[in-house]
């Protein structure tokens, strides 16, 4: 099984990649990862969800941590590829368009 | 095709997994969700597959009740079981859950900012507005024992599809 997510930094940007489930159970580890990406004030973040089957609300807490972080270090920020389970959970939390998904 | 499923799990995060999947199986049973590519051993068979509306909003609200349950009722430290009792029927299905923790406060929920905009995205209080709002009914009774007791309807357009 691959690992739940991985972060890719190339000179353009930090790509970071979440798989399968994004829960209770994977947002502290996330967490961590959130807090170092944050700490290297990131001029471009890319959040890709392509792979992210369910999602729950610590999950999304996590990344509205990451959103709000690479934004207030004046980054940029795009969340893309949400579907199924996570796009109705950014649909009800409404989200989505602030999200841009 | 009335019959009740009791699974009694240790009331810690660690037991989440198997409540959520058994859960997504008896979602399955009412919407007759088909599993994605059961043939293709390149995907994980203990994966969540929840595609289907009905499963999504099930699993989605059953996920923040236990997850409300293990971190409020329980403090994280466990201590206690949480009963879950799941009725599936032809059009709808019922999820009973005690827990002998401390008792939530339900009323006291913040709701969702009305204009959510970039600074106003919360950061927590999210797991009742998005267990509320999947269901059809939701209603908690303070215990001990505490009694979660959620309800989800098929819709009429799909009852009975792909049943036998």
């Amino acid at each position: 099984m691959p690992a739940p997510f991985d972060v890719q930094r190339t000179n353009e940007e930090t790509r970071l990649t979440i798989r399968g489930s994004l829960d209770i159970n994977i947002a502290s580890a996330l967490a961590d990862e959130i807090d170092k990406i944050v700490a290297t004030k990131p001029s471009k973040v890319a959040v890709d969800l392509s792979a992210l089957e369910v999602i729950d609300s610590s999950g999304v807490a996590a990344l509205v941590k990451l959103y709000k972080g690479v934004r207030g270090g004046g980054g940029a920020i795009a969340i893309q590829g949400a579907r199924d389970q996570p796009l109705a959970i950014f649909k009800l939390l409404r989200m989505d368009k602030v999200f841009n998904l | 095709m009335v019959a009740t499923i009791r699974l009694s799990v240790p009331g810690t995060l660690r037991y989440r997994p198997i409540a959520v999947r058994t859960v997504a199986e008896a979602a399955r049973l009412v919407s007759g969700s088909i599993p994605r590519d059961p043939k293709n051993p390149a995907t994980d068979p203990l994966a969540h597959d929840i595609r289907d509306p009905f499963d999504t909003s099930v699993v989605s609200a059953f996920m923040e009740i236990f997850n409300n349950i293990a971190i409020h009722a329980y403090q994280r430290k466990g201590g206690g079981t949480i009963e879950i009792e799941i009725t599936p029927s032809q059009d709808a299905i019922v999820i009973e859950v005690k827990d002998d923790g401390r008792p939530f406060d339900l009323e006291h929920v913040v709701p969702l900012p009305a204009d959510l905009d970039e600074e106003s995205l919360p950061e927590g209080g999210m797991g009742i507005h998005i267990a509320k709002t999947m269901l059809d009914e939701m209603t908690y009774e303070p215990g001990p024992p505490n009694i979660w007791r959620l309800c989800k309807r098929l819709p009429a357009t799909q009852v009975a599809v792909g049943r036998s």
